[in-house]
């Protein structure tokens, strides 16, 4: 049997789609129960001609990271809770001056310091707004190893094509979990490649407007003027507070999120097309849902399964399709209620919103969620 | 889709996790898909420890225990690490001499002296590999030859002979033992 198939943690299957993705720095805060993906990384880095870097702090790291993508290297950290509120505000500046970049939270239970080995899926909404301001951002939540080594490499080729930071959100049972992978599944990878400035550098504008809304990018060395800054810029990349300077900037900005959604959305769904009951989850709770979808299909209940791979932004289309015949519609998630704010707002008038939430640490297993549903179809 | 979950439980530092993941590495070695959660926290140290295996064709829709049909515990702390969760026709492999009070249900428990094996030896940190051995006997999992290539693979060098030592102490267990209390009993995940 070839060597590819073997058994991996969600966390190394990280860093060896960064690795296959092409990431080749990586700085970063070793935390629970993100950790094995700095020590994956500090092993395997070094033989692919890559460097890594422990940093003081979690700020510092993502810094670090920012500065190898300008300098044309991908890079990546990765962090849980506590040290994703830390980075936020460089995550903001990474959108704003438009720097590829890849953020890694395994989840764990919150707030503040909360539960380090316990998982969570409260991160959610943090992933998505967790830095000020109106900005663009994409967060994928893999539900597996295979999917974790996929959508890390995704992560990748989406924040270089956009130019936008790509945050990859699992909940600490994927991060820790071990399957059987096959790598030779994922050998037909695509990597994308960012666009460098070519024009001539005496007219170069570094956020001038193109075809698809991303400005092409100035390699250091080349010659071609650049000024990177969180305030916002105009097409020179200098400062500027003129209103329509302003929005054009902004609209171009936020825009590069909606012009291509084909390639930023991605789902799966089981049985949704005559679903009276669809339900919503990602990471863990999408595997324990699956489980409940398949055996209240057996007991001759139409339930479906829908299951954002791009969290952020949330597959609108695809879920106006899921639940286009539901009834109901059952946010399964390790949270408050976090994913149910999103599904209520995009949800078609005909379907009811209810959730399932857990906040104790422990994950949702798939007999609550099937529990749950028989419950809501005898109310129906 | 057939599945067959096990847990291996006992204290931290009696190699649970170890164990979890030779069974694992041996199970893929015959084409099997395997789906491995272990404890992990600092109370594992020394205290509560668990691996799990699910096992299939297949990978499982949910990687997580829910019914298990095969529980290795070495030691009492653990003994009441399965309950609930045990199948009927589970099987439970106990260490007679560090589990004195295995649980008790309508699944079947045996005992076998796993820790004095391994400190025959020279060492009872092997009572996790003579354990392994006991196991694969009883369940047909897979192959022993599986088992024991897959501690080449992953275990330790310096203490491959004494932990392949401790698996033939195992499967030695099992087949010189009086006869299984229900021989008409299906095998786990049949």
């Amino acid at each position: 049997m070839s060597v590819q198939v073997r058994n991996l943690q969600g966390n190394e299957a990280c860093a060896l789609g960064a690795i296959a993705a092409g990431c080749r720095f990586y700085a970063g805060y070793p935390i629970t129960p993100s950790s094995e993906i700095a020590e994956r990384m500090a092993e395997a880095l070094p033989k692919v001609g890559g460097a890594f870097v422990q940093m003081e702090d979690e700020i510092a790291s993502i810094a670090a990271v920012l500065g190898a993508e300008v300098g044309g290297t991908k890079a990546m950290t990765a962090t849980s809770g506590p040290g994703f509120s830390l980075k936020q505000e460089v995550l903001g500046f990474a959108a704003a001056a438009e720097i590829p970049c890849v953020v890694v939270n395994v989840m764990r239970g919150g707030p503040s310091t909360g539960m380090p080995t316990r998982p969570s899926q409260g991160d959610m909404m943090q992933a998505r707004w967790g830095t000020h301001g109106d900005h663009p951002v994409i967060a994928l939540a893999p539900a597996s190893v295979s999917e974790v080594y996929t959508q890390t490499a995704r992560a990748f080729n989406l924040s270089e094509r956009f130019r936008i930071p790509a945050v990859v959100l699992y909940d600490e049972v994927i991060g820790h979990l071990q399957e059987t992978v096959d790598l030779r599944e994922s050998a037909t990878l695509e990597l994308a490649e960012r666009k460098w400035a070519r024009g001539s550098p005496a007219t170069h504008l570094p956020y001038a407007e193109t075809d698809d809304g991303v400005p092409v990018m100035s390699r250091p060395g080349d010659g071609h003027r650049d000024h990177m800054t969180g305030l916002t810029h105009g097409e020179d990349g200098f400062p500027t507070q003129n209103p329509e300077a302003v929005t054009r900037a902004m609209d171009r900005l936020l825009g590069k999120l909606e012009r291509d959604r084909d390639a930023i959305d991605a789902v799966d769904m089981l049985a949704c097309e005559d679903a009276d009951i669809v339900v919503v989850a990602c990471g863990i709770v999408a595997r324990a849902a699956r489980r409940a979808v398949r055996d209240l299909r057996a007991e001759g209940l139409a339930a479906g399964l829908f299951r954002p791979i791009t969290l952020w932004p949330f597959p609108e289309q695809a879920f106006a399709r899921a639940a286009e015949a539901a009834k109901i519609v059952l946010v399964a998630e390790m949270n408050a209620g976090q994913l149910r704010l999103e599904v209520e707002r995009l949800c078609p008038p005909g379907a009811r919103v209810v959730g399932l939430g857990r906040i104790d640490g422990t994950p949702i297993a798939p007999a609550e969620i099937r529990a749950k549903v028989q419950e809501l179809t005898q109310d129906a | 889709m057939d599945t067959t979950e096990i847990r291996l439980c006992g204290i931290g530092g009696q190699g649970l996790i170890l164990g979890a993941r030779v069974l694992a590495k041996a199970l893929v070695s015959e084409g099997r898909k395997v789906a491995q959660s272990q404890s992990y926290e600092p109370t594992s140290r020394g205290e509560l420890s668990r691996a799990d295996l699910l096992v299939g064709d297949e990978a499982p829709d949910y990687p997580l225990a829910t019914a298990l049909d095969l529980a290795l515990i070495l030691d009492q702390a653990a003994a009441g690490a399965c309950d609930g969760l045990l199948k009927p026709s589970a099987m439970v492999l106990a260490d007679s001499e560090k589990v004195p009070a295995p649980p008790q249900g309508a699944f079947t428990t045996y005992s076998y002296p796993f820790a004095a094996a391994a400190a025959e030896l020279g060492t009872t940190r092997a009572a996790n590999m003579a354990a392994l051995g006991a196991l694969v006997a009883l369940s047909g999992i897979c192959a022993p030859e599986s088992l024991i290539g897959a501690i080449g693979a992953i275990g330790s060098r310096s203490h491959l002979a004494r932990n392949t030592d401790a698996v033939h102490a195992g499967l030695r267990m099992v087949r010189d033992a009086s006869p299984v209390p229900d021989p008409a009993k299906p095998r786990p995940g049949s």
